[in-house]
């Protein structure tokens, strides 16, 4: 199939209409929460979460024995829960640094819900297989219930977020002061921590166990580089995060051979990447640009400088001198005293330059700025 | 050798040549490299595969070391810009090269003998199969050869760089001024999880590689503060989980790498809640008696602070202090077992050497100097004992 047909089929073809608005809607409520898990310095929160929620997944299947992806799915948000109130236990009652519990509840959890995977592949019931599609996700079994329980909690995480707007933003940028104000942090940080938990265990289904921290995080980062402004960066990243849902869609779709998860997770890396690079505040490119064009300008002034030290002994300042004598001075060179020219600081005559009035004046306000 | 005795054995060296860089891993705090690194090797191993054909050249070691290596360089080169914090950093390059290697395979499925469930989980049950023929004769599972090959690296670069690495982890700029470069160290530190990681990758899984590195680590410093006997300790760890673990799979008839990872976290949980010192069970205890003493501090000022009787009441106490009765008893029975009160018709005062105590205490309040609480804490250890 090709992606032109893609677009065309995705009014008329079910499945196609489904996958896209499930990995849309995924995108987006990813990416909203995921701003707050990138700005609280949390990013590989997501990480250790989808991994620490197969254990959930393994043992609501041997206790209940159904593959009803809600279930399953509950049992993912209580180990994911357990596994985040593990890591924050550790990091405050020992020494052990986040990294490392991180690490720890990433791994064991891990480790243990494989041990649990594959001990259910050999119980004789035939309904076990197809677990496994946890581990990468697989948005083709995406049905129409799937994606309407997608929409309801994305429903509440903004109804709760628009209700809470104030207590995040300010938990976020100054906890300190949150208390101070007499907020209750607690129910605050683990009303965030509880809605991020939510996302990625929604999103085991789609992208899988292993690529979900990336689904949280490309959207959030990018969109960072955009705006300084929460509102606008949390609107942002649900809208890269939904771009790339819907991209990777149609780009897996099109293909032999290409699951899903790993498409969507590039599509976004492109998206950081883009961003990265040309943002117009922040972005690598225009940083470097500006940097460029700064040191031209010092060098620029220096010359001027240098310039209004000759200019400066002479009763008429603006008593032309050989070019010659700017060739001791580093900054100096041809296309420098053409821009000077344009800029009027001073008049070039054959082999001869002049100060201006207003090449004067700039050089004795040069240092008086700052 | 009995195919057991080859996984049992395979498992424990997998076990020390992961232990030994996960202690400096954990130490610098940097343990979620090793898990960046374990998943963005994938490509490195499916290009090399594409190139050699055959699943067990050592270019496939190489490449994906050197993959490995890339991804550490990539994590620095995004933190350097400064647009985001480290650990987004890490979250961005690990799943991004990923999902490349996963593309890699999934496109190439029909050709390539490799299986994405066998790059996350390794299948160590197998590993004996895979024997290592040298002129015609078999020596041993290959496997086994490589790990032991990279374990006694590892073995004799940390002998040998011993002080160094030690230096370098817990004061960088030290090691700087005495000219062993941190950078150097550093990266052959980055270079060594890195080849580690790709050896044990086969045997073991990505993820699994993770909590052989970082576990047994980390279980170790919860139990001392020694670097060599933490060393120590989390081999013991790793090799007794290993070990255990080949016996729970066999047993439950499951993966081994999981049941190891499981014995692993089990080992970690019990140090967790039972540590002396930095135990769970231990902080909260400490926290408990703390919380006491400054309570005792707070009463003890509050007598130095009122003459009148009113205000010394035992029943005042918990009124006016705004204290549970259980905790003002206890604050009392404290002060009053150290002889820092005495109690007379239900109206406490301080004694001579509570009124020592408190001036001092006093003293370090107002002029905030540590030589004074150092002196309080001794005392404070005698009501302890």
């Amino acid at each position: 199939m090709e992606l032109s047909d893609y677009f065309s089929q995705l009014f008329s073809d079910y499945t196609l209409r489904t996958i896209t608005l499930g990995t849309a809607i995924l995108g987006a409520i990813c990416g909203m929460l995921g701003s707050f898990a990138v700005l609280r310095k949390q990013s590989l929160l997501g990480d250790a979460i989808s991994h620490a929620a197969l254990p959930g997944i393994a043992i609501a299947f041997l206790i209940t024995g159904t593959k009803d992806s809600n279930i399953l799915l509950l049992g993912a948000l209580v180990s994911g829960l357990i596994g985040t109130f593990w890591i924050r236990g550790m990091i405050t009652k020992t020494h052990l640094k986040s990294d490392t519990a991180l690490g720890l509840v990433l791994s064991l959890f891990f480790g243990f819900g494989m041990l649990l995977l594959t001990f259910i592949q050999k119980q004789p019931n035939a309904n076990q297989a197809g677990l496994d599609k946890y581990l990468f996700g697989q948005a083709a079994t995406l049905v129409e219930s799937d994606v309407m329980l997608m929409a309801i909690v994305t429903g509440i995480c903004l109804v709760i977020m628009l209700l809470f707007w104030k207590e995040f933003k300010i938990l976020l940028f100054d906890a300190d002061y949150t208390k101070t104000l007499g907020f209750n942090t607690r129910f605050i940080d683990v009303l965030i921590t509880f809605f991020i938990v939510l996302a990625i265990v929604l999103g085991l289904q789609t992208v899988g166990v292993v690529l979900m921290s990336a689904m949280l995080l490309a959207p959030a980062a990018a969109a960072r580089q955009w705006t300084n402004k929460l509102s606008v960066m949390i609107v942002l990243a649900a809208i890269f995060g939904a771009f790339s849902g819907v991209f990777g869609t149609a780009i897996s779709a099109s293909q032999n051979n290409l699951s899903t998860g790993p498409v969507i997770v590039l599509v976004a890396g492109v998206f950081v990447v883009v961003s990265f690079v040309f943002s117009p505040g922040r972005g690598i490119l225009f940083k470097q640009l500006r940097k460029y064009q700064n040191r031209r300008d010092l060098k620029l002034q220096k010359t001027l400088q240098f310039m209004f030290d000759i200019a400066k002994t002479h009763e008429n300042i603006s008593h032309p001198h050989a070019i010659k004598i700017l060739n001791n001075f580093q900054g100096y060179t041809r296309a420098s005293l053409k821009e000077m020219e344009e800029k009027e600081w001073v008049k070039v005559r054959g082999q001869k330059w002049a100060m201006t009035e207003k090449g004067y004046d700039a050089a004795v306000n040069l240092y008086k700025n700052n | 050798m009995d195919a057991q005795v080859e996984i049992q054995l395979i498992a424990a060296v997998v076990a020390i040549a992961c232990a030994i860089p996960g202690v400096f891993l954990v130490l610098r705090k940097m343990a979620l490299i090793s898990d960046a690194i374990s998943h963005s090797i994938l490509p490195g191993i499916v290009i090399g595969f594409f190139i050699t054909e055959d699943l067990n050249s050592p270019l496939l070691i190489l490449l994906a070391a050197l993959m490995g290596v890339i991804t550490v360089v990539l994590v620095e080169a995004i933190q350097k810009t400064g647009l985001v914090k480290e650990d987004t950093a890490i979250g961005l390059v690990f799943p991004a090269l990923f999902s490349i290697g996963v593309i890699l395979i999934a496109k190439n499925a029909n050709d390539v003998h490799l299986d994405v469930d066998a790059v996350l989980l390794g299948e160590l049950a197998f590993a004996p199969f895979d024997r290592l023929i040298v002129s015609g004769t078999d020596i041993g599972p290959k496997s086994l050869w490589v790990m032991g090959t990279i374990l006694l690296i590892t073995i004799g670069m940390l002998f040998a760089f011993f002080k160094e690495l030690k230096v370098s982890t817990f004061d960088a700029g030290l090691s700087a001024a005495l000219g062993f470069s941190p950078v150097v160290l550093h990266y052959g530190l980055m270079t060594v999880s890195s080849v580690t990681v790709v050896g044990a990758f086969e045997a073991v899984g990505a993820v699994l590689v993770v909590a052989l590195m970082i576990a047994p680590a980390a279980t170790a410093y919860l139990l001392t503060s020694d670097l060599k006997k933490m060393l120590v300790l989390s081999v013991i760890f790793g090799v007794f989980s290993a070990i255990a673990g080949y016996w729970v799979a066999h047993f439950l008839d499951a993966s081994i790498a999981g049941s190891m990872t499981t014995v692993l976290g089990l080992v970690f949980l019990m140090v967790y809640l039972f540590a002396p010192n930095k135990g769970l069970i231990a902080v909260m205890y400490r926290q408990k008696q703390q919380r006491t003493e400054v309570s005792l501090l707070t009463f003890l000022l509050h007598l130095n602070n009122h003459e009148e009787e009113s205000e010394r009441h035992v029943k005042h106490l918990n009124e006016h202090i705004n204290w549970q009765k259980v905790r003002s008893k206890t604050v009392l029975d404290l002060a009053e077992r150290n002889n820092l009160v005495h109690i007379d018709k239900n109206i406490v005062s301080l004694t001579i050497k509570g009124k020592e105590f408190t001036d001092l205490a006093l003293e370090y309040i107002i002029t905030n100097k540590d030589e004074k609480i150092e002196h309080m804490k001794d005392d404070f250890f005698l009501f302890r004992g």
